[in-house]
């Protein structure tokens, strides 16, 4: 445990303290990264790093927005509750 | 916890001298219960939410790649490419805008009962998709001639990929539109169970709302 958390402090201060060590772009390696098309490249992965969460997002957005439709639409139901109990076949009911 | 149920249960004063009776046969079959626990969506309409969100997570791809050549270029539209139709492809972006509204039209006259107001306005949808891809048709026979095409530069490979990959989809919703116009017509939705009809109509929405940012994208921006 203390070995993993070692390795992973040495991670994070690699990419923090020393960031030509820990880049493994290659756009910013060939040292194209204050050119238009390294900004046009970090744009569109952006842009792709936010579709899932915007995709998942609405999705389980609009889930929770049925269900307590749903929950809201039963509350308002104030008849009686008819229900039939299953009976076993042999009770002639 | 309920009220006021009229459950028949089996430990009731009167029935216990009839449980130890058997019935020839094994009886009736047993009556479903009246309050199932439906879900509160259908399998059909998540199977559809899924696919839609794949269907997404594929267009952002698309658009990812269309955002990398547009923000790394110093001149967009290059230079000695055609211009795109921004006009005649806003009003078609109208049409395609006023099918959704058709469409949902449809959904409220199922949930009224009204299937031949359905089956009209059906119709009316399939018809403006029809239009839309007519149009979008036209316009791209045109560049092919002033010498767009998918092959003469990056500008029009984006462009057919982007426009194209949507124009497929909306020809597939057109073809699932046409069947489900077919089942309308042949009474297989009504007010309660009018679940095609619904999953048609989510994906309908979805190409239709996805026009609009591809329109901006490639056309305006």
């Amino acid at each position: 445990m203390n070995r993993r958390y070692s390795l992973t402090l040495i991670g994070f201060s690699a990419v923090l303290l020393a960031p030509a060590v820990a880049t493994a772009c290659a756009v910013c390696l060939t040292g194209g990264a204050d050119g238009s098309v390294a900004d046009a490249f970090n744009g569109s992965v952006l842009f792709l790093m936010a579709a899932p969460y915007l995709v998942v997002g609405a999705i389980v957005g609009w889930l929770v927005y049925a269900h307590r439709r749903a929950v809201a639409k039963r509350k308002q139901y104030t008849g009686p509750d008819v229900r039939l109990v299953w009976n076993h076949k042999e009770t002639g009911r | 916890m309920v009220k006021s149920s009229t459950a028949y249960r089996l430990d009731e004063p009167e029935l216990a001298p009839q449980t130890s009776q058997l019935q020839f046969g094994g009886g009736e079959p047993p009556n479903p219960p009246l309050n199932a626990n439906l879900p509160v969506i259908s399998n059909e309409r998540l199977a559809v939410m899924m696919f839609l969100g794949a269907e997404a997570m594929f267009f952002a791809g698309l658009i990812g790649a269309f955002l990398v050549f547009r923000l790394g270029s110093a001149v967009w539209p290059p230079p000695f490419q055609p211009r795109l139709p921004v006009g005649v492809t806003g009003f078609n972006t109208l049409i395609l805008l006023a099918s959704a509204f058709t469409m949902r039209a449809g959904l409220k006259a199922i949930g009224c009962g009204e299937t031949k107001r359905l089956i009209r306005i059906l119709g009316m949808t399939a018809a403006l998709g029809g239009i839309f891809l007519a149009i979008q048709g036209y316009e791209w026979i045109r560049l092919i001639h002033f010498g767009l095409t998918v092959s003469s530069s990056v500008y029009g490979g984006l462009f057919y990929t982007l426009i194209g990959f949507h124009a497929v989809h909306v020809l597939g919703a057109l073809i699932w539109l046409a069947v489900v116009l077919v089942k309308a017509r042949r009474g297989h939705f009504t007010t309660s169970s009018h679940t095609g009809l619904l999953t048609c109509g989510m994906y309908w929405t979805f190409v239709v709302g996805l026009w609009p940012v591809l329109y901006a994208l490639v056309y305006l921006y």
